[in-house]
């Protein structure tokens, strides 16, 4: 049941016929875990939390840099030096105090991570770097939890889901198999700070329309976007027989 | 044969994914690739023929954020 002010906060919501207050009552015992609180997590859990998501953890060891206001659109100024969790827990229980914001401000390792996806329904992959991203798909393989992956660099966003509930769904290892490839990442190549909030936007947007029962069309898919062009690629990703993390052992 | 890369048109001779990428001194790090919309992964690479009229999507994963 939502409360007098929740109907008010959620009221255009609940004018859309597809979530509507059903909808906002899934949001509300939603248990999400946002991982990376950069510039893909500054607007995915800035919308979950905005959206009424009941629960959610946020995932950080990062302390704010100067470098970092370019893009990461959820902190201030004056704010540099402080860990970007609490930053980030403050900003959103001021943002909703209708919900609950936990932190992790340590650097998960596997035994924390299948702990913490026990109380996760859904899982946002909004990290920096390649040996974090396939260590997160492999806990969430192995404990059955969605993954919605974002990644950006310069002006390309990519945006996966992998519905680890379903058996026959591919996973992130299926299509980018090997951790020790070379990275590209934002401090290395740059990035557009635009174009990783359109992809952390579009993250919060998939995670939304997962918990309501909206299907996702980007299941087993990677949607390439360009931000020069404005052009959209979308690609299958079908499961690897072979691969060393979903297929058969 | 002719194939199209990225949708530029390209005429090869017949080879594997893993061959032709060389053939064009293209990184096999880093890369992913699919053909005719599909992600065909980098274990298939060596053995995967490619065929008239495929057309390919190369470009690099990304791990930023």
């Amino acid at each position: 049941m939502l409360k007098d002010s929740e109907l008010i906060r959620y009221s255009r919501h609940l004018l859309l016929d597809d979530l509507g207050a059903h909808g906002q009552a899934k949001l509300k015992k939603a248990k999400v875990l946002i991982i990376g609180m950069g510039g893909l997590g500054s607007p995915a859990s800035l919308y979950l939390a905005a959206a009424g998501v009941g629960s959610l953890t946020i995932c950080d060891f990062d302390s704010l840099e100067l470098s970092n206001l370019q893009r990461q659109i959820a902190y201030q100024s004056d704010e540099i030096g402080s860990a970007k969790v609490t930053l980030m827990q403050q900003r959103l229980k001021k943002l909703n105090p209708e919900i609950s914001v936990r932190c992790i401000a340590n650097k998960m390792e596997e035994p924390q991570f299948n702990l913490e996806l026990l109380l996760a329904d859904l899982v946002l992959d909004c990290t920096d770097n390649m040996p974090t991203r396939q260590l997160i798909n492999r806990v969430c393989f192995n404990g059955k939890v969605p993954l919605i992956v974002g990644a950006a660099i310069r002006f390309e966003g990519h945006l996966s889901f992998f519905d680890h509930k379903d058996p026959d769904a591919a996973c992130y290892h299926c299509y980018a198999p090997s951790s020790v490839d070379p990275q590209l990442n934002c401090s290395n190549s740059g990035v557009l700070g635009a174009v990783v909030g359109v992809m952390g936007s579009l993250q919060a947007l998939e995670a939304i329309k997962i918990i309501v029962g909206i299907e996702s069309t980007v299941k087993n898919k990677l949607k390439l976007f360009d931000g020069k062009t404005l052009q959209w690629q979308s690609f299958t990703i079908n499961k690897d027989p072979n691969c060393q993390v979903c297929g058969k052992k | 044969m002719k194939i199209t890369v990225n949708e530029v048109e390209k005429e090869i001779q017949p080879s594997s994914i893993e061959q032709f990428l060389k053939d064009i001194d293209s990184p096999i790090k880093g890369s992913a690739l699919a053909i005719n919309g599909v992600i065909i992964s980098r274990v298939q690479w060596p053995n995967y023929q490619l065929q008239e009229n495929d057309s390919l999507s190369l470009f690099q994963v990304i791990a930023g954020g």
